[in-house]
């Protein structure tokens, strides 16, 4: 199964080869959809995991044991639909097309599984229709 | 037979309820069908819409007067100022203003790009402005003024502080300068940092081309010479109706065309004028750009009744046959060097080549909102609630584009 989790990483973790560690002793594959590391830093990770649900299970609770925070709950992009005037400037500083437009109504279509939650979006939308919900 | 038909015939079907009407997009499909003789026959009126940031708008406002009255010298409306060099409580509020930016002490070291907007922030540009203002007023909201003035015998306030909403002014209609622009550019970055423009951020390498025009659906490129529409004609404006008012500034209709007459850059403009007491909060509506100014977007509707079979073959135009200049933002400069010209069936198909590189393309029209200006017309027509009027005079065919400097004379796209 997958599972999405964002890790924050406190500074003493951060030197840890943490996709290593996943695949060599839970088979899980990492994929990492963000990531904001620096060196001595809080570290923060967006990655989507792959691996049986036990595993995965086990993974999580030797990453908590190891102080890494692990979050169930994603950041996402909200689309407010009252204000966005579907004018599709998102679309083009989209880098996975998750924001595309319908190519015979141009309406805005947000494909949620595709968003890498980079927010680049954000600042893009002239009218601010585009928000995090944390 | 050729196909002859006057205003006042298509005014009469129209309060009939009898009169045929199609959406532009709906015209190229007919024509695709049954060609330009058949369509034409069966159409009377043809309606075309836009929605997409226009800059050079504002609002005249009458306040009315305060006992005792004032001579309005400075204006704030919600703290973006307005204009009052006019009649006592006569303002004008344009959609760009805002209120003052405050510059940074650092503002002559020089530091490279990102870093230097990091540290300096143009995010000191405040984030709402007059477009902002004229949309909340046209929303029925209730709008902070601050005025000040000299005494005068005939006015001794000196100062006013209220509240205003479009129920308690007396006149408030828009007055837009530069409105339809007939064509434009598209947006590109070759350079190394992004940039913030108002076609939105441009990212470098060519990482994303805007494009703010709807192309096909554009009401101007629909007439190319301007042979239906003039002075006087009615629109819908922001929900409301409006009329053509005036060429539009940097009004440029000389610009170089193709054989089907389209222009290959920015050409043609129209000012309009309309009550924006009768104006909806759909179709008016504040914009920001990051890092460059506050905006407003705006719905325009244009009908072009069918008084020949030319206006239908102006209106047939496909995206394939309308092309833009692809312009280089990197060169901070009046004339853009240019990476040539593309057609508006790429920049819609969401992707371009520019030098052997593929480039995503946006548009910052709303193309989607457009055809809905043009649909609500359409509905207003069909219903009998919108007659057409007859042009006074022609919108000027003969206009340059005069630079502001010695050497330069028209936009260069090489």
């Amino acid at each position: 199964m997958k599972k999405r989790v964002t890790l924050t990483f406190p500074k003493r973790t951060i030197q840890m080869p943490i996709a290593y560690r996943l695949a060599k002793d839970f088979n899980v594959a990492t994929n990492i959809i963000r990531a904001q590391v620096a060196p001595n830093q809080v570290g923060k990770l967006v990655v989507e995991l792959l691996g049986d649900i036990d595993e995965l299970d086990a993974a999580l609770d030797w990453m908590r044991s190891q102080d890494i925070n692990v979050s169930l709950a994603s950041q996402e992009i909200t689309i407010n639909e009252d204000t966005c005037v579907d004018c599709g400037l998102c679309t083009g500083v989209c880098p996975t097309q998750a924001l595309t437009l319908d190519p015979k109504t141009f309406q805005l279509q947000f494909t949620r599984s595709r968003c890498v939650v980079c927010e680049q979006c954000i600042p893009t939308c002239p009218v601010q229709a585009i928000s995090t919900n944390f | 037979m050729t196909l002859e038909r006057t205003i006042a015939e298509i005014n009469e079907k129209i309060q009939q309820q009898k009169a045929v009407v199609w959406t532009v997009g709906e015209l190229k499909a007919r024509v695709a069908d049954v060609g330009i003789t058949q369509a034409a026959q069966e159409v009377d009126v043809i309606t075309t819409g836009s929605f997409e940031p226009v800059e050079s708008t504002g609002a005249m406002i009458n306040l009315g007067h305060t006992d005792p009255p004032i001579k309005v010298r400075q204006c704030w409306l919600d703290g973006v100022p307005a204009y009052a060099g006019l009649g006592a409580v006569d303002i004008y509020l344009g959609a760009t203003a805002t209120a003052q930016v405050e510059h940074s002490k650092h503002s002559e070291t020089h530091l490279p790009g990102d870093l230097e907007r990091e540290i300096r922030g143009n995010s000191s540009i405040p984030d709402r402005g007059g477009g902002h203002v004229i949309a909340d007023l046209i929303a029925g909201q209730g709008i902070r003024l601050q005025a000040t003035g000299y005494a005068t015998d005939c006015y001794p306030r000196t100062s006013l502080e209220a509240t205003i909403s479009r129920d308690t002014i007396n006149q408030f209609y828009l007055f837009n300068p530069r409105t339809l622009y007939q064509n434009f550019i598209v947006g590109v970055n070759g350079g190394e940092q992004l940039l913030y423009t108002y076609l939105g951020p441009l990212q470098p390498r060519l990482g994303n081309a805007v494009y703010s025009n709807a192309g096909a659906f554009s009401p101007l490129l629909n007439d190319p010479d301007l042979e239906v529409v003039g002075i006087g004609t009615k629109v819908f404006l922001g929900g409301g109706i409006g009329y053509m008012s005036w060429e539009g500034t940097q009004h440029f209709p000389r610009q170089k065309r193709l054989k089907n007459r389209t222009p290959i850059g920015p050409a043609a403009t129209v000012a309009l004028i309309g009550d924006a007491k009768q104006m909806s909060p759909d179709w008016v509506r504040g914009c920001y750009f990051k890092n460059y100014g506050p905006s407003m977007m705006l719905g325009i509707g244009v009908p072009f009744p069918v008084l020949n079979e030319r206006v239908v073959a102006n209106c047939a135009i496909a995206d394939q046959d309308i092309v833009a200049p692809v312009m280089d933002f990197s060169i901070p400069r009046r004339v853009r060097p240019t990476f040539g010209l593309v057609t508006y069936a790429q920049l819609k198909s969401g992707q371009i080549e520019i030098e052997g590189k593929k480039v995503r393309t946006a548009p910052l029209a709303s193309l989607y909102r457009s055809a809905q200006v043009a649909q609500t017309l359409k509905n207003w027509i069909k219903a009998g609630q919108f007659t057409l009027t007859e042009p006074v005079a022609p919108i000027p065919g003969d206009r340059d584009f005069l630079a502001q400097d010695r050497w330069g004379s028209k936009i260069d796209l090489g």
